[in-house]
């Protein structure tokens, strides 16, 4: 398997994408021009060896409205990656080739250098991001009894009790942005250095 | 004859999953009409597409991965009338 030049090259350049997005387009821009990149980190991007990325991605994925917009910061200050941007659900040889598990989990970015050799694949959001967001979302339940169970569906909560519980988990995935972006930035970061 | 059945869909709103949200209830709607209590939308986040079918969680983005196909949930809602009917 593996993948191409040729099939590389038929994903939509970034900016691309952005125009075709259906839905979310707003709240992506947003993110991706509030991402905060230190210098030091810009610096560790634009000294790497130039790669083509292959984003795997669909415009509806909350990881990928979180993920996406950072990459194509970097990519677009740093000048050296190549991304070519795939939707998930309109090209299965490529999804088949970046499973997660058993799941087709996105958004998937894909390093390679200039012979199409795969030097590294990034999925979903870091682990960091999993552990703690699974730890902060457990204290928003505990700081209300109204909010029940941790598990407990959400369709099963009275209306306004609800609409707390929304405000209190936008408030919690708010503050853990930057810690989020952080991770992003240096788990991309390390496979960038490590195809040097 | 049954007692009505109600159907719950939870989606995630952040996500943008009104159209499959749409799309479930519409094809209910049609093919059940009076059949049904009432057809609850909820929006919601954490990328949530769960329905609820008189109580019983039908389908589940966490659990079964994806959209369920309408007709997946419309062979649940026979299913309950059917109980209901039994009953």
């Amino acid at each position: 398997m593996g993948v191409t030049r040729e099939r590389f090259e038929q994903g939509m350049t970034y900016d691309e994408y952005k125009s075709q997005m259906t839905r979310n387009r707003e709240k992506f821009e947003e993110n991706e021009r509030t991402v905060v990149l230190p210098p030091a980190d810009l610096d560790a991007f634009r000294n790497a060896r130039p790669l083509h990325v292959l984003v795997l991605t669909e415009d509806w994925c909350g990881d990928a409205l979180a993920n996406v917009p950072t990459l194509g910061r970097i990519a677009r200050e740093a000048g050296n990656l190549d991304l070519r941007v795939f939707l998930r659900d309109q090209n299965e040889d490529l999804t088949t080739q970046f499973m997660n598990g058993e799941y087709r989990s996105i958004p998937v970015f894909a390093f390679f250098d200039d012979q199409f050799r795969e030097v590294g694949r990034w999925i979903e959001r870091p682990a960091a991001v999993t552990e703690l967001r699974k730890k902060r979302r457990a204290e928003v339940f505990v700081s209300d009894p109204r909010f029940g169970s941790v598990d407990a569906p959400a369709d099963q909560l009275p209306d306004g009790v609800r609409g707390d519980l929304t405000a209190a988990l936008q408030k919690m995935r708010d503050e853990m942005r930057p810690f989020a972006d952080g991770e992003v930035v240096r788990e991309l970061k390390e496979i960038v250095a490590r195809a040097a | 004859m049954s007692a009505p059945v109600r159907v719950t869909i939870t989606y995630c709103a952040e996500c943008g999953y009104e159209t499959q949200a749409l799309d479930v209830a519409g094809a209910l709607m049609t093919e059940f009409g009076t059949r049904l209590a009432a057809v609850e939308i909820i929006p919601w986040a954490e990328g949530t597409f769960d329905v609820r079918v008189a109580d019983e969680l039908v389908h589940s983005m966490v659990r079964d991965g994806g959209f369920p196909h309408p007709s997946d949930v419309a062979l649940s809602v026979h299913d309950a009338l059917a109980r209901n009917r039994d009953a």
